[in-house]
């Protein structure tokens, strides 16, 4: 985890959860899955602020997880194309928005072992939006091609797919995913981080312009909401981390 | 069956069983299709159960539909109640004998997980188990303090404590 930056007064999860929310557009339907406590801060902010209007999911959450017949109704609501935004991760994501969650190495003979797929291969196409969200931006995460690739980020026209990757945010940057390249572009590198840390920790070359924009930092008004009913709403899923990170006054 | 995405994943190099054909109902549209699961055996966790095997299941879980995937069917309970308490419970799955082969009471079967409304998860346990896991010495300790030498559920209960 990287530092926010000396004089920052945020953590990188605040910042993270700041960049995502203001992705979240009101009227539509947002959901979050397992593990990800970060993305699910974000759309909480979102919905306590700009975007009241939000249909918002978390998992199994007491307040936001409607869910009642276990995994099948979610899948089955998913795959009809109801989420307009979702979040997904990957062990390793590469500069095209593939996602592997299945090994590294030999696929016989891993390296690594992930803990699989799981619904990322269906979701990544039936979500009209997906943000990616890492914890942290390594070269080994963040790589040129994935060794195995359990949901690609783009497909053929003969594919089934009104969804696919939209940004991916870290610690260090908010990426977009350029249509035109099929591919990972910085759109804005966050405050305090270097263009140069940035590219020695990317396992591709990033060709960022001269001037990179940098992310807005959070206002007071959205730490004070992420600190205050965002950590209350959060707590109920996430008890632990909402203690640990969103408690500095 | 059909599954939605996927073409295009390395799921189509790694998994012969998983096809890809064109969608006979948009021939221009390539989908994946995959077999059913059917598990020889389910075991499966209920709040409740009658002696003839009817199930108040979780809410939010998939276990009556793995139940009916699976060709035969195990299912303990925390209790073993009247069949009339099972009907009129206001919350929960009802899953009904005819996917039910054998149930058996087991209090506390669940541990060290939760069973929503009754207990919580056993959380030193498993911060126990996690450290124990990390290699093969103390993970043999972990199998053999817990899994191998309780000869009866009770006794297991025992060996952790009396969770």
């Amino acid at each position: 985890m990287t530092d926010a930056g000396p004089l920052a007064g945020w953590s990188a999860e605040e910042l993270m959860a700041v960049a995502i929310s203001r992705e979240v557009r009101d009227g539509e339907t947002a959901a979050v899955g397992t593990l990800a406590p970060v993305p699910a801060a974000g759309v909480l902010l979102a919905h306590l602020s700009h975007a009241p209007r939000a249909t918002v999911f978390i998992f199994n959450h007491e307040d936001y997880w409607p869910f009642r017949q276990g995994s099948k109704e979610f899948y089955d609501y998913a795959q009809r194309g109801n989420f307009d935004l979702f979040f997904l991760s990957g062990g390793q994501i590469d500069r095209h928005g593939n996602l592997n969650l299945i090994t590294v190495g030999e696929h016989d003979h891993p390296r690594l072992r992930f803990p699989g797929g799981a619904g990322s291969a269906m979701l990544y196409y039936m979500a009209r939006r997906v943000i990616l969200f890492r914890m942290d931006h390594t070269p080994r995460i963040f790589v040129e091609q994935v060794d195995t690739c359990a949901s690609p980020g783009s497909s053929p026209p003969d594919v089934v797919r009104p969804g696919g990757p939209w940004k991916a945010v870290t610690p260090l940057c908010v990426f977009r995913f350029d249509q035109t390249r099929r591919g990972l572009v910085v759109e804005s590198i966050h405050p305090g981080v270097t263009r140069d840390e940035l590219e020695r920790r990317t396992g591709f070359p990033l060709e960022l312009p001269a001037a990179p924009a940098v992310t807005p930092p959070p206002t007071r008004e959205e730490l004070d909401l992420l600190r205050g009913r965002v950590r209350e709403a959060l707590a109920k899923s996430y008890p632990r981390f909402a203690e640990a990170v969103f408690t500095s006054p | 069956m059909p599954v939605p995405g996927h073409v295009g994943s390395d799921y189509e190099r790694l998994r012969p069983d998983f096809r890809v054909i064109a969608d006979p109902f948009h021939p221009d549209r390539r989908v994946m299709l995959v077999p059913a699961i059917r598990p020889d055996v389910a075991v499966i966790h209920a709040h409740l159960a009658d002696q003839a095997g009817t199930l108040l299941l979780e809410e939010r879980e998939d276990d009556a539909l793995l139940a009916q995937a699976a060709r035969v069917v195990i299912a303990s309970a925390e209790r073993i109640a009247p069949t009339d308490e099972i009907r009129r419970a206001p919350t929960g799955v009802r899953l009904e004998s005819l996917h039910v082969t054998a149930v058996v009471e087991v209090p506390r079967g669940a541990h060290p997980t939760a069973v929503r409304g009754a207990y919580d998860l056993d959380e030193p346990h498993l911060l126990a188990y996690m450290a124990a896991a990390r290699d093969d010495v103390t993970f043999k300790a972990y199998l053999d303090r817990y899994v191998l030498e309780p000869r009866t559920h009770a006794e297991y209960l025992e060996a952790v404590g009396g969770r």
